[in-house]
């Protein structure tokens, strides 16, 4: 047992490398307790849980492959790992790996997230953590995809509500959220903020500050609120310019464009749509 | 600078008023920069006679300006005295717009001014008596009353700025002081050689325009009553002006002092005053902008302040109006019909709009209007409206974004920012970077797992230009097509509208439809063109 204790200490010092080492060499030794010490140690691999790994885990700090992987994983909290990452952190071989996580994750230890940056990857993370910011996308993100049918819902009530108060200030159309309970969802002040600056973005409202004067008397001077354009060519989008009108300006191709070439404007299709007329 | 597709749709443009050789030797200059008669002639290869024809008619339509230069001589040389001419771009591209400018005339001062203004950009440069002879052929009123009425309504043309003196006709430029040449000569064995010898020669074709302009005293003064006090001022300035016409392709286009003074009695030729159109359109762009932004109001305020000062503006591009006072402006905007049912209360409140900062109490305090800022959201909005039709509306998004930001971002946050799925927003970034539309730059980071970001953002300098360069060539292409489209349906051209019937009727009236099509949708992209170029 002395032996078997300080071998247990180099596996939990030296954790992957020694492990790695030993399954990757035969068993040459002739002594029945190293053998067994040796195909104890497979089996818990290869087998997961295992009665065997569990009592020694009462008894000792050495670990097991899914130990070593569990504690990694919860090491890296709410950012989790991507399986590669697990296998060069730990030097552990493929297979032990994957059939270490799968384990884990019978066991509900640990749980499958989507990273936002790179879908394809299989990602874990302990169970009792919540997917952070970066992985998911944050707050707009359900499931790795934008959640779009939340956010035109959002669009649609702030421009409904920009339009009721004509001129409303982030707080102003924040609080109407929370009174009317206009969502069911909780939304906070920061994406009601980012929903109004997308929206600045699409020219369905205009940003501006508050004059103090007429609409904006309710509004200290100098604060930037929104209102719907009351222009007569806004508040239906955007405009179409001279050169949007014309095929050119929307032509993929009129970098290619020669006036004798084979993309020439006598011949151009787009042209030939544009002056397709109907009598 | 001339971008490659300006330069083709004014070679475009002086081939079909001109004809191809003309467009030739106007080529040549677009393309070399300001050259003498001998290089055009060797780089053309087109007959000496020819090239000095083709020079009379450009000079003729002010395409170009000539101006001699004083050529030191080499060895065993006398100094040589050299013309040199140069194109201008600007006013060959002005022409696609006349009928912009007649309407302007027409609007403005009435059907008899719009003749002789008519006649004016015809023929380039006319004088007043040429004038009355154009109207005496063209019209079959009685003489002795409609010669008075035609100098009556040439004083109002003149009056309103529309029609100015021709520039002289061939300035001569003095050499460059020691210091000057000193600087050129240092510039010349640097290594940038070319860009500085470029710049060299720019200044002096500008020198050349300043030189040839007529001075602000006598550009809009009409003195039939004196003339000799005319002639004597106008020799002084003018020495070597060829009449018009064909008296002018008499005379020889080198320089040739001793025959130029002693020419006939010369005539104060008159042209139409581009520059007052381009005012006049950059206003009218400002107004119509300001009015869809906010309303008709401060498009009415904007409009009387313009209108107003427009004599006083000292050149084109003003970056904002000229000062005037809480009163002078409220006078003003009582002259219009539609100002007349404005309150001062909503004066102030339209000059909130425009971006004026009223204070509490205001003695004497005189408010100017930001036209260049206008003229910037007018450009940002005609470049996001190609995105949006391109690229889509998500583009849209993100291209606002980062002309709002007007520095780099990220990709992530760019997506973030803008409720663009991550990977559709890369590839979008990446398409507008492919299409020119946007900057990048590539940042790596060593440790850290990601060690690679992109960061994005809209160069607006470069961005105008290449749109500008797209609208040139969208401008070509239309062109391009109604000559196409006419020349498909030549045939129907040549019948006599009364045999036009069935099938032929419908091809008559398809080829009008898109006529109409193609040259209204010119006008209103050169409107854009104007919005990048002139304004």
């Amino acid at each position: 047992m002395e032996m078997s204790k300080s071998l247990r200490y180099i596996i939990a010092v030296c954790g992957g490398e020694f492990i790695k080492f030993i399954t990757a060499i035969s068993i040459p030794s002739n002594s029945e307790y190293m053998r067994k010490f040796f195909f104890s140690i497979r089996m818990s691999q290869s087998q997961g849980t295992s009665t065997v790994k569990r009592k020694r885990q009462d008894s000792s700090p050495a670990q097991t492959p899914e130990q070593v992987l569990l504690s990694l994983i919860k090491s890296k909290g709410d950012m989790g790992i991507w399986i590669r990452d697990m296998k060069r952190e730990t030097n552990l071989p493929e297979n032990l790996v994957t059939k270490a996580v799968k384990s884990l994750l019978v066991q509900k230890l640990i749980k499958e997230v989507v990273n936002i940056q790179s879908k394809g990857r299989k990602h874990y993370m302990a169970a009792e953590f919540e997917p952070s910011k970066e992985l998911t996308g944050g707050t707009w993100y359900v499931g790795g995809n934008l959640d779009m049918a939340f956010i035109s819902v959002l669009k649609d009530s702030c421009l409904k509500i920009i339009r009721k108060m004509k001129v409303a200030t982030l707080e102003g159309i924040s609080d109407f959220f929370k009174r009317n309970k206009i969502i069911t969802v909780e939304c906070t002040t920061p994406q009601i903020a980012e929903i109004l600056r997308s929206m600045v973005l699409d020219n369905e409202i205009i940003e501006v500050k508050s004059t103090g004067l007429g609409d904006y008397s309710s509004i200290p001077i100098g604060t930037v609120c929104y209102r719907c354009a009351t222009g007569i060519g806004l508040g239906q989008g955007p405009k179409i310019g001279a050169m949007a009108s014309t095929p050119c300006g929307v032509c993929p191709m009129i970098s290619q464009c020669t006036p004798d070439g084979i993309i020439s404007p006598k011949t151009c299709v787009y042209f030939t749509k544009w002056l397709d007329f109907d009598f | 600078m001339i971008t490659q597709h300006g330069l083709k749709l004014g070679i475009n443009l002086i081939s079909s008023y001109f004809g191809d050789i003309v467009a030739k030797v106007c080529e040549c200059l677009l393309r070399k920069g300001t050259l003498s008669l001998g290089q055009i002639v060797r780089l053309t290869e087109l007959s000496r006679e020819n090239v000095k024809n083709s020079l009379l008619v450009l000079i003729q339509h002010n395409c170009v300006q000539a101006f001699t230069i004083q050529q030191e001589g080499g060895f065993q040389e006398e100094t040589k005295i050299i013309t040199q001419y140069m194109v201008l771009f600007d006013i060959i591209i002005h022409h696609m717009r006349f009928p912009k400018f007649l309407a302007i005339v027409s609007e403005d001062l009435g059907k008899e001014c719009e003749e002789i203004f008519e006649g004016l950009l015809q023929h380039g440069r006319l004088s007043v008596n040429q004038i009355l002879e154009r109207h005496k052929q063209t019209s079959n009123q009685s003489e002795g009353n409609s010669q008075e009425a035609v100098q009556e309504n040439f004083s109002r043309l003149v009056n309103a700025r529309y029609v100015e003196r021709c520039p002289a006709h061939q300035p001569f430029l003095a050499p460059l002081t020691e210091e000057e040449t000193a600087a050129k000569k240092q510039g010349a064995k640097s290594a940038k050689t070319r860009r500085q010898m470029a710049e060299a020669s720019e200044t002096l074709e500008q020198r050349a325009l300043a030189e040839a302009a007529p001075m602000e005293s006598i550009r809009f003064l009409v003195e039939s009553f004196a003339e000799t006090k005319v002639d004597e001022q106008n020799s002084e300035e003018d020495p070597h002006s060829v009449t018009v016409g064909e008296k002018r392709k008499q005379g020889d286009l080198d320089l040739d002092i001793e025959d130029g003074t002693r020419k006939k009695k010369k005539e104060v030729l008159w042209r139409a005053n581009f520059e007052e159109f381009v005012r006049h359109l950059r206003h009218k762009a400002c107004i119509a902008n300001v009015r869809t932004r906010f309303d008709d109001g401060a498009g009415i305020v904007l409009n009387a302040m313009l209108e107003a000062t427009r004599s006083t503006e000292t050149k084109v591009k003003m970056e904002c109006s000229v000062p005037l006072s809480m009163n002078t402006i409220f006078e003003e905007v009582m002259k219009s019909e539609a100002g007349r049912s404005m309150t001062l209360e909503r004066v102030r409140a339209a000059l909130v709009q425009l971006g004026c900062h009223l204070p509490a109490i205001g003695i004497d305090e005189t408010y100017s209007i930001d036209l260049k800022n206008i003229i910037e959201l007018a450009q940002n909005e005609e470049v996001e409206s190609i995105v949006l039709k391109r690229y889509g509306r998500e583009a849209y998004r993100i291209f606002r974004l980062l002309s709002k930001a007007g520095h780099l971002l990220e990709t992530d946050k760019i997506s973030d920012t803008t409720f663009v799925d991550k990977k559709d927003a890369s590839k979008i970034l990446y398409k507008l970077w492919k299409d020119d539309y946007l900057h990048m730059e590539k940042i790596a980071t060593y440790g850290g797992k990601q060690s690679q970001f992109l960061l994005w953002k809209v160069n607006k300098k470069s961005l105008w230009e290449h749109v500008l360069d797209e609208m040139y060539h969208a401008g070509l292409n239309l062109r391009l097509r109604t000559a196409y489209e006419q020349e498909q349906e030549k045939e129907i051209l040549q019948i006599p509208r009364e045999k036009l019937v069935g099938e032929l009727a419908k091809r008559y009236k398809r080829l009008r439809k898109v006529r109409i099509v193609l040259e209204s949708s010119l006008m209103k992209l050169d409107d854009a063109i104007m919005l990048f170029h002139d304004f």
